[in-house]
């Protein structure tokens, strides 16, 4: 047995194998934090609205989602820098430092998205969110300032299993998987207003400037070697295909349920009824536990990474193993971060949807700036090295970054045009 | 005229010809690369067009007028522009500025926001690097707006007074290194010989890999294997990845044996076979010794460096060998007296002998006990007969008596630390 054991210890898929589980985490956490609470809210949306006829959009989004987020992680490996760091080197200090206000302003709005959605899960079980939502602030302070948070990333990948709820939800839904096929490969575009507002939207939440800062960083952080890239690669293009995937069992779930009743997503309860074919009765108890999973877990990880970015590219102290007094700069971000992203969630009548689509519409305005800065960097051979973009990859990457483009430009365009048609 | 200028200041700003008509405007800096404590600027690149730029390098001897306005010599006619960027070997907007440089006074990393020249007999010195905050405003171009606003609210704020300058006598650029290492340079090693290698490694752990690896290459060998061996184990990886096969196996042989192991055993299996392969044979075989023992047991943990001398010798024998390896980086408190077999015979300190007469058999000095671990005895053993008997190493004997190795005491606590940080972590 023992030597079975051994055999199998020194067997090369085994080594492999390890070697993936040192790795990963980066695109795989990236990957779930993506499908925070604004993630859930707009897939389920967009299924019960629009029943299986924007499911095709995920193929587009999957292929630029991995292009976006190997070009990060390639770039962390080939530079051992984060990205502020490198957009501030080769950028100078004022494209940085008007890239870091709107990070800081997107991401506080994105914070505050996250604890409305701490607010509304815990609202189904009768917990006022006077008490919840602070409570959550504290416990994301303290998880960074305690230096638990490693520890505690785990116990949210874990957690994030609550996926799974949507995919058999979605099978025993027993959705019409001829169409779903159908309209996949050969969609009925609508381009009707709100269609095309919901479909940017779709794109939007999936790829969001944070992630391409968060990725980056974290991947610099844990010290991949240029070997193992491969490994790197395997996490970062598998959890850009989960994201979507879930995506794509939660937009089936909603549309066999809740757009085959007619039903329209008023709030979260409504929401839940996607996971009735599975839980039942206990299905707004399943929902809202998920929803509050995601949402802390991603609003434990925006504030950390918005300071550390900001703290980067301004070439401010940083780091959680410092004390406040060598990092001032950084700790207060933080706390502004978390105080009022938390705090404005229990204004009473804040106008809380008003503040995500501004959330939204920072989000389309950076993300091109960023999306270009990011190309150009990684096609700078005295900066990648051998990891300088190919020719091929290019054509494919300049084309993606277009599309994305002019989708984020056309949905800031509507939200300033048509702020009201908008979910 | 001022004495001091900032780089801010000058950059963007027009160039006139002799004629006084607008040439282009001034978009970097070009340093001489020589071994000056402060590198004077050679010439001064100049652009025009806004999409289509053309680039130009100007001397700095045939500016009239040097500062906010810039003035050539020439006329308008006798300069040509290039289409394509132009290739310096050392220059301020791409080396310097946003860049981040090593201050060796404070001893840690910094990023630069602006730069401070000087300017004497019609030359430009780089004299200091804005670090502050005062320097980052500047750069935005909000100096005026801000200064205004905190003269209003605190008018005897410290932003107003302190600039946060730092001598270029006091910093070392980083990103040199990345195509040419600049930091061969006297001037540099200096610069840098003032940081202990323990601070130096620490400052490293800020870097990426070419930071690193060009900082790391401007080091004496002496000071690269001390800061190697303080740096984490995985920096110590990283950076011996990017090394050659022959420098990689150079500083493996030459740090000490039970460093060497525990990189070795952290590894890929090829890689640290072809490095051993390139040791010197002796070293080699010690190291694939080691290698077979658990990490934890005293054959993982001890080093095969030591002092020791045959049955035979005097106090005056061992006073000389402390001497002669006094650079040494293991312990050399501690001597052992073998045998033709290299069994131990005994254990003397120069506690011991320092005080007794040159001619004295050094073996008359030896503790009046053998005291001594296996090769697989475990951590908290070693750590329990260390304490016991209050010395500062012990001798790591195998089953025949032969000397092995021996283990010292920070090599214990260094195991023990991370053992009580794995079991602290638990409880969390």
């Amino acid at each position: 047995m023992n030597k079975l054991l051994q055999k199998i210890q020194e067997s090369k898929p085994y080594r492999n194998l390890l070697i993936f589980f040192a790795i990963m985490g980066p695109g795989i956490i990236t990957a779930n934090v993506d499908n925070d609470a604004g993630g859930i809210a707009t897939y389920s949306l967009a299924g019960a609205h629009y029943g299986y006829t924007l499911i095709w959009s995920l193929i587009p989004i999957t292929i630029a989602l991995v292009i976006v987020m190997e070009m990060c992680a390639r770039m962390a490996v080939a530079t051992g820098k984060g990205l502020a760091d490198l957009i501030r080197e080769n950028y100078g200090v004022k494209i940085t430092f008007y890239m870091m206000v709107a990070l800081f302003f997107v991401n506080l709005t994105n914070v505050m998205a996250e604890f409305a959605g701490v607010a509304a899960s815990l609202e189904i079980f009768g917990i006022s969110k006077y008490i919840s939502v602070p409570l959550a602030g504290l416990f994301v302070w303290m998880l960074v300032v305690k230096g638990t948070y490693r520890s505690v990333e785990k116990v949210f990948l874990f957690a994030c299993l609550f996926y799974v709820a949507y995919i058999i939800s979605g099978v025993i839904a027993k959705p019409d998987w001829k169409e779903v096929f159908q309209q996949t490969i050969n969609p009925q575009i609508d381009w009707s207003l709100d269609y095309t507002v919901m479909l940017v939207g779709l794109v939007g939440t999936t790829i969001a400037p944070w992630m391409t800062f968060y990725l980056q960083s974290s991947t610099v952080e844990k010290g991949v070697a240029v070997e193992d890239y491969d490994h790197l690669r395997l996490d970062v293009v598998g959890g850009s295909i989960i994201a979507p995937i879930v995506a794509f069992f939660i937009i089936v779930a909603c549309a066999a349920t809740l757009h085959k009743a007619g039903i329209t997503i008023h709030s979260a309860k409504e929401a839940a009824l996607a996971l009735k074919p599975l839980a039942g009765n206990y299905a707004t108890i399943l929902f809202s536990g998920g929803l509050f999973i995601a949402s802390i877990f991603a609003a434990s990880i925006l504030p950390i990474s918005t300071a550390y970015s900001v703290c980067e590219g301004m070439g401010w102290d940083a780091g959680v193993d410092k004390r406040t007094e060598e990092a001032p700069q950084f700790f207060w971000l933080y706390a502004v971060m978390i105080i009022i992203g938390a705090g404005v969630v229990l204004i009473p009548n804040f106008p809380l949807l008003k503040m995500m689509y501004l959330s939204q519409v920072g989000n389309g305005i950076l993300l091109p700036i960023v999306l270009v800065l990011m190309v150009r960097l990684s096609n700078d051979r005295d900066i990648m090295g051998e990891f300088t973009n190919s020719r091929w990859l290019n054509i494919v990457t300049w084309i993606t970054v277009s599309v994305i483009i002019v989708l984020t430009l056309f949905m800031v365009g509507f939200l300033f045009l048509f702020p009201n048609t908008v979910i | 005229m001022r004495l001091f200028i900032y780089l801010s200041e000058m950059l963007g700003r027009k160039v006139c010809d002799s004629n006084g008509r607008v040439i282009g405007r001034l978009t970097d800096v070009s340093m001489r690369l020589a071994d000056e404590v402060f590198p004077r600027a050679e010439s001064l690149i100049i652009s025009r067009g806004f999409i289509v730029k053309q680039y130009m390098s100007v001397a700095i001897e045939s500016f009239e007028r040097l500062g906010k306005n810039l003035k050539i010599k020439k006329d308008a006619g006798q300069v040509n522009f290039k289409p394509e960027k132009l290739r310096v070997d050392f220059s301020l907007c791409r080396d310097i500025l946003d860049q981040q440089v090593v201050d060796t006074h404070d001893q840690k990393v910094v990023r630069v926001n602006d730069v401070h020249l000087l300017r004497v007999d019609n030359q430009i010195y780089l004299a200091h690097v804005d670090v502050g905050l005062r320097g980052l405003v500047r750069r935005l171009g909000w100096q005026k707006f801000i200064d205004a606003i905190v003269k209003m609210i605190v008018p005897d704020s410290p932003y107003l007074k302190e600039e946060e300058l730092i001598s270029w006598r006091n910093s070392q650029a980083l990103t040199l290194g990345r195509n040419k290492n600049v930091l061969r340079f006297n001037e540099a090693k200096r610069k840098l010989a003032r940081i202990p290698p323990t601070q130096l490694a620490e400052i490293m752990e800020d870097l990426d890999i070419f930071e690193k690896l060009s900082l790391f290459k401007s080091f004496t060998f002496d000071l690269q294997k001390k800061v190697f061996t303080d740096l984490a184990p995985q920096e110590k990886e990283e950076l011996i990845d990017q090394l050659t096969d022959r420098e990689a196996a150079d500083l493996i042989e030459n740090i000490p044996s039970d460093e060497a192991v525990d990189l070795l055993a952290d590894i890929p299996k090829e890689k640290s076979a072809k490095w051993l392969r390139l040791i010197h044979s002796a070293t080699s075989k010690q190291l694939r010794k080691l290698l077979g023992f658990a990490q934890d047991s005293a054959g993982g943990l001890m080093t095969t460096e030591y002092l020791y001398l045959k049955r035979d010798a005097l106090v005056g024998d061992a006073m000389a060998k402390i001497k002669k390896f006094v650079d040494y980086p293991g312990n050399i408190f501690h001597v052992y007296i073998v045998d033709d077999e290299h069994k131990l015979l005994g254990a003397t300190s120069l506690r011991r002998f320092i005080n007794e007469d040159d001619k004295k058999p050094l073996i008359e000095t030896c503790y009046p006990k053998r005291i001594f671990v296996r090769t697989d005895d475990d951590v908290e053993e070693i750590a329990l007969l260390l304490e016991k008997y209050k010395f500062s190493s012990i001798p790591v004997l195998d089953e025949n008596d032969v000397l092995q190795g021996v283990i010292t005491t920070d090599d214990v606590l260094e195991e023990l630390i991370s053992l009580a940080w794995t079991k602290y972590k638990d409880q969390l």
